[in-house]
């Protein structure tokens, strides 16, 4: 059974990829056939959304599918710590978005990047544990 | 491993190997092309390589809506293939010569057919698996 924080990351990150892939198009027809100068303003909505929104978010999906479950106690460990780790990435990323097209850019930048940081360390802690073999800590798992 | 899953590692790996190649022709210095070749290989990293293996992975590994025990590619699999692959081929031989032959209407028709092919790529991507990323198997007329 797929858990509702990796259905969230996955569904996010294959809505990015349509949006990085689809404003890709733009940028690459942009380059024969002049559409509009300021298109190229896109460009770094393109490679922010195709890093983070669509792969890194994408593996951090499966990984937290897919990786041993506990055998006691939660599954998957705090999946309140796995839904917060989602909204703050998502958050921090659609701020970075928001702050390529304002004049408040470094300062959105910065809180948004400071998400994204939030987002990815709760993850990491929600699935450090999970790293393991059940026959090397059978006794902790048991 | 279902065939298309194949074909999407096995691409994914030649893409892979193209794009660590011409990184390393872009630093040769006697055949410096600067920025040329720069999205080039950016996206067959990206797009040749990292995001075909996780396709191919992914059609392989998330639980199928419906259930067929021939596990046979569907038409959304095999387009979404065949679409990306093309899309990227004719990127790659027409991107680096747009500077040259820009306002030539061959290499507009190329770059636009490629583009589309790649977004109807991902689009035909998402229209498959989007149903594979859910709870658990609802009933489907199939499976019930």
């Amino acid at each position: 059974m797929m858990p509702k924080p990796s259905i969230w990351m996955l569904r996010l990150a294959l809505v990015y990829l349509l949006i990085s892939v689809s404003v890709g198009g733009l940028l690459l027809i942009q380059k024969t056939v002049n559409l509009h100068p300021m298109l190229w303003s896109l460009l770094p909505i393109h490679f922010e959304l195709a890093i983070w929104g669509w792969l890194v978010q994408f593996v951090m999906g499966t990984a937290y599918w897919m990786f041993p479950r506990f055998l006691k106690g939660p599954k998957r460990g705090n999946e309140k710590f796995a839904i917060i780790s989602v909204v703050s990435f998502n958050a921090g990323l659609l701020f970075l978005m928001a702050g390529y097209f304002t004049e408040v850019h470094s300062s959105l930048r910065l809180s948004s990047r400071f998400l994204m940081l939030f987002g990815v360390t709760l993850f990491v802690a929600v699935m450090w544990n999970r790293v393991l073999s059940y026959r090397q800590v059978p006794h902790e798992h048991s | 491993m279902p065939k298309v899953t194949r074909w999407f590692i096995k691409a994914g790996m030649l893409y892979f190997l193209l794009g660590v190649i011409l990184a390393f022709i872009s630093e040769l210095p006697l055949l410096n092309t600067g920025a040329l070749l720069l999205p080039v290989y950016w996206h067959m990293l990206v797009i040749g390589w990292l995001t075909q293996i996780i396709m191919g992975v992914s059609i392989w590994m998330f639980p199928r809506k419906w259930r067929d025990k021939k596990k046979r590619e569907s038409v959304l699999c095999l387009l979404t293939f065949w679409l990306l692959n093309a899309g990227l081929i004719l990127r790659f031989f027409a991107e680096p010569f747009i500077p040259f032959f820009r306002d030539y209407l061959a290499i507009q028709f190329v770059i636009i057919i490629s583009a589309l092919f790649q977004v109807a790529a991902i689009s035909t991507y998402i229209a498959e698996i989007w149903p594979r990323v859910q709870p658990r198997n609802r009933k489907t007329p199939a499976s019930a």
